[in-house]
């Protein structure tokens, strides 16, 4: 690896060469063969002394003694397979875990966002404070004026989240798609890998129809053709032109990770100075020296002249987010706590080697005596103990970077969707480089956190105690006895705490799962079919399709229930204004919005979602009939409070619509749509045969199947039935209700499962320590027990002597571990749902467990104290 | 060469075989015998110099690049490593006779008023 400076031989043979030199001078000068030898000899002084001179002045001595330790190190090591075993599978299941989250963190908090400068991009949304409404879309007006007048960006780009049926060469496919502003690119530092982004002229609603690939539809629908470009394509029934293809690694993480990653962006954002529609995010790029809280607050000043201007601007303000902050928001709680969890597991795993390495120390005391006794320094002896923390260490290390990327496989499995893509490199996280790095440095700490105080403990023998006892009960003094304990309380304590946060966790999802939503989510089967093309240009004929699919999917056998719907029941939210009969004219910033649900008739039934008064929709609620709604009692409470909402009226839309009057005919009971930390929030139903064309129209189909049909085994029926009534139309987001309600949850899923395997670490390897710790002091003990058992100590008092000795270190750490958890659990509040972090509960039932296990790992090594044999012990000395 | 006529020469003091080293090797390049041999000579033979010790103070100079080193044939077709003056010990040379030469003066200064007084 390195090569010495100089050889050594060099050297001799210089001196040889100037030895032989004067020799020859010498004899020039007349002296005989051996006189000249003599002397020359004589003059140069003492050769052995000159070459450990140059040996000691070459730099590499260290490396010389270093390789001199690892050699030993190995020996040593090969002697005691069971030390070795234990030290480097602990080590690695500590530095595997800590490698493995901090190769998430890295994915999700740290690795720069694939844009130019991304640190100086930012998200732009809306928020409206006196209405409590946050993460809002903008809108063109506000886009326009912001851009043109804040003064704070280089450049802002707008786009919004739609959906192209692709249709036209092959099956026809439903793709995500984003209209963008032309400017998106270039601010994103984004450059095609065919043809060219958008012009600004294309921004214009009577520009040119054009359209850019991604690459993987590029691929996979155009066979990765060269002459892709200048193609029409039709996207929902119109020509578009292709104009470019960006390239495979083009990242979506200019937008949240919630949405769809789009297939195709689309031109012809048209922004207009007199639309309000908050249907745009924006992504701005501030100008440099110009900090967040600058840019919000000279954006409020130009928020503050629109809503002068525009009513329904009132109480809008800007809202301002680093894309990083965007992209990895709701994660960032869930990661912190993790890395936390996992840096504990670590301290457990060095505290238990340190433990360990203490207890080789005083076995190996007389080694060291010796080596010290025969002239070693002391330095040399701790970098010998060093050397060899840093191969247990190191091993240890090459195994936790292993485990990390197997269990990196496990983490995306368990990990929400949102966060896979929010961090696309969370998959192939420890091939990174600087991960690696991480894990090198955690092994090189590990090793001073747990080999220093051991290697100076040993490295300072008392010379002839040690030897003259010949080391065989070369008794642990008292300090470094109480230095064990400490460790054995410390890893209790960190337990104690992973444990609390694990159960706090079990806890919540406990809460979660046994909230009522509201509806029966079981056998609920959900797919969607956003209908496109001419066929459906007309509100009737999406009418027509939903009769007869419905009628269709009815009749297959394990079907109870059918209807369709325009939004989910859970985690979808079209919120939209309307005002009362009572109140026609609210005053701006005040109007009344709810979450519309454009529902089929059996909507109620399908989902068991209780009517708590009037009727449901029926086939008769058509064109011609009265126009009917239902409201959810959240509404009706809300805006009719003590009145019977029966026959009262509302309008869809702001004040001043002219959309007709709509009467309630029923009351629903409330839903947890938006997950239980929302409550129960508004929400007005309406049949969609009366209004087809509201929001697009219904695109979602429910289906119920009977209680021992499973809803996935209906799937391909139902899709059958669906292309047997229009083959042209996709059956997307195939899922059952109940996956749908679970996703939210799966990050906390995520936490639980990962904190409880932490957890349960951290109980087994501080059971290991106060068992090793025992067990040694027993060994070191044998004497004594003997002698007590020899005067008559009963069984009982040996095992209470040994055992109550463990049980006062677990019950200090338990204590300890208690204090530090009621301080630590805060950290997790927002990631827990129905429990306090101070829960009595989960603390009370922790310490139990903990308890527990510590007598459990002190009765095995008591158990061996009572078997003394007092005879035995007292030949030993 | 008896032990004798050792004792009565000079020890020398600490850090002035550098100089020394340096200053002979400003005639050209020379292995370490002949380095001994210059610097024994031309002090009249006042200075004492245990070859052995010459070794460490090469391998310290070449470390610091003020002299470089190769293998060559001596005047007698000998194999022998030379010693060469770099640029940068050229500059040190200068820096050290300079500071040897205030040292020196300012002692013969003291020593020449202690002399005075006395």
């Amino acid at each position: 690896m390195f090569e010495r400076k100089r050889k050594l031989d060099d050297f001799t043979s210089e001196i040889e060469a100037h030895i032989q030199l004067e020799i020859e001078r010498l004899r020039d000068q007349g002296l005989s063969e051996e006189e000249a030898r003599a002397s020359a000899r004589r003059s140069f002084g003492n050769v052995m002394q000159a070459e450990e001179r140059f040996h000691e002045s070459s730099h590499w001595l260290w490396w010389d003694h270093f390789c001199h330790d690892i050699r030993y190190t190995l020996r040593m090591l090969r002697k005691s397979p069971g030390f070795t075993v234990v030290a480097v599978l602990t080590l690695a299941l500590g530095i595997g875990a800590t490698t493995m989250i901090f190769s998430a963190v890295y994915a999700v908090l740290l690795k720069p966002l694939p844009f130019k400068n991304p640190d100086r991009l930012v998200f732009v949304r809306k928020k409206n404070p006196p209405r409590g409404w946050i993460r809002n879309p903008i809108s063109p007006t506000e886009i326009l004026a912001w851009r043109r007048e804040s003064g704070v960006f280089e450049d802002l780009a707008a786009f919004t989240r739609s959906s192209c049926v692709l249709t036209g060469s092959g099956e026809a496919e439903e793709d995500p798609c984003e209209i963008t502003s032309s400017n998106l690119f270039p601010l994103l530092g984004a450059t095609p890998l065919r043809g060219r982004t958008f012009s600004a002229d294309e921004d214009k609603p009577e520009g040119p129809p054009v359209a850019i690939l991604s690459y993987g539809l590029w691929q996979r629908r155009f066979g990765a053709a060269e002459n892709v470009i200048g193609r029409a394509i039709e996207l929902n029934g119109t020509s578009y032109t292709v104009v470019g293809v960006m390239p495979a690694n083009f990242s979506h993480l200019y937008a949240s990770p919630y949405t769809t990653v789009p297939e195709i962006w689309v031109a012809g954002i048209a922004l207009s100075q007199l639309h309000a529609w908050n249907d745009y995010f924006g992504v701005g790029r501030l100008k440099p020296a110009i900090s967040l809280q600058q840019a919000e607050s000279q954006m409020d000043t130009v928020s503050g002249r629109l809503e002068q201007e525009n009513a329904d601007l009132k109480g809008w303000r800007a809202e301002l987010m680093t894309l990083r902050m965007a992209v990895s928001g709701d994660t960032r709680p869930a990661l912190v706590v993790l890395m936390g969890a996992v840096v504990f597991v670590l301290l457990i795993a060095c505290a238990n080697i340190a433990n360990l390495l203490l207890a080789r120390g005083a076995s190996r005391a007389n080694e060291f005596a010796i080596r010290s006794a025969l002239g070693a320094r002391q330095e040399r002896l701790v970098c010998q103990l060093l050397t060899e923390g840093l191969v247990i260490s190191l091993a240890g290390g090459v195994f936790g970077v292993l485990l990390a990327s197997w269990g990196g496989k496990g983490l995306v499995v368990l990990a929400p969707p949102f966060l896979l893509k929010s961090a696309p490199g969370l998959a192939s996280g420890t091939q990174d480089l600087r991960v690696l790095a991480f894990a090198l440095v955690t092994v090189l700490m590990t090793t001073f956190l747990f080999a220093l105080a051991p290697a100076l403990q040993s490295a300072r023998p008392h010379l002839t105690e040690t030897l003259k006892e010949t080391g065989r009960s070369s008794a642990q003094s008292p300090r470094s006895r109480r230095f064990r304990s400490a460790l054995v309380v410390s890893e209790i304590a960190l337990a104690m705490v992973l444990l609390v946060g694990a159960g706090l966790m079990v806890r919540t999802l406990a809460q979660l799962g046994s909230v009522n939503l509201g509806l029966n989510p079981s056998n609920v089967l959900t797919l969607r079919v956003p209908l496109s093309g001419d066929r459906y240009k007309h509100p009737e004929s999406q009418v027509e399709f939903w009769e007869h699919v419905l009628a269709a999917v009815k009749a297959l056998p394990g079907v109870e229930a059918a209807s369709v719907s325009r939004g989910l029941p859970v985690n979808d939210w079209s919120g939209q204004f309307f005002t009362t009969s009572d109140q026609p004219n609210p005053p701006p910033g005040q109007v009344p919005d709810a979450n519309y649900v454009i529902a089929g008739p059996d909507y109620f039934r399908t989902l068991q979602i209780p009517l708590r008064t009037g009727r449901s929709f029926n086939e008769r609620d058509t064109q011609g009939a009265k126009r009917v709604v239902i409201v959810n009692e959240a509404l009706a409470r809300l805006y009719w409070p003590g009145q019977d909402p029966l026959g009262k009226q509302l309008r869809v839309g702001s004040p001043g619509s002219t959309a007709p009057w709509l009467s309630v005919v029923g009351v629903a009971g409330n839903v947890l749509g938006q997950g239980p930390d929302a409550g129960f929030l508004p929400e007005i139903y309406i049949p969609y045969q009366q209004f087809p064309w509201l929001l697009g129209g219904p695109q979602h189909l429910l289906v119920r199947t009977s209680a021992n049909v499973r809803p996935e085994t209906l799937v391909r029926g139902v899709v059958q039935e669906v292309h047997r009534v229009d083959k042209d139309q996709p059956a997307a987001d195939i899922a059952t209700l109940e996956q749908v309600a679970q996703e939210p949850m799966t990050q906390q899923r995520m936490v639980m499962a990962l904190l409880l395997s932490f957890a349960a670490l951290a109980l087994f390897l501080s059971a290991l320590g106060i068992y090793s710790v025992l067990s040694y002091s027993i060994a070191q003990r044998t004497r004594e027990i003997g002698v007590r058992v020899a005067l008559g100590a009963e069984p009982g008092a040996v095992l209470r002597l040994v055992v109550g000795g463990g049980a006062r270190l677990a019950l200090l750490g338990i204590a300890v571990g208690m204090a530090a958890a009621f301080a630590l659990t805060r950290l997790m509040t927002d990631l827990l749902f129905g429990v306090r972090p101070t829960d009595p509960v989960t603390f009370c039932v922790v310490a139990i467990v903990l308890a527990i296990t510590s007598l459990l790992a002190c009765y095995i090594p008591a158990r061996r104290a009572v078997r003394v044999d007092p005879l035995v012990a007292l030949r030993y000395e | 060469m008896s032990t004798q006529e050792n004792a009565e020469r000079l020890e020398l003091l600490q850090g002035t075989l550098d100089l020394l080293i340096l200053r002979t090797l400003i005639f050209g390049s020379q292995h370490g015998q002949g380095i001994a041999r210059a610097i024994q000579d031309t002090s009249g033979k006042e200075l004492l110099v245990e070859h052995g010790a010459l070794y460490p103070a090469l391998q310290r100079l070449e470390e610091r690049g003020w002299i470089s080193a190769k293998w060559g044939v001596s005047s007698n077709n000998r194999k022998a490593r030379f010693y060469l003056l770099t640029a940068a010990g050229r500059k040190q040379l200068v820096k050290e006779t300079d500071k040897w030469k205030r040292l020196t003066g300012a002692i013969a200064r003291i020593l020449g008023a202690e002399g005075a007084e006395s």
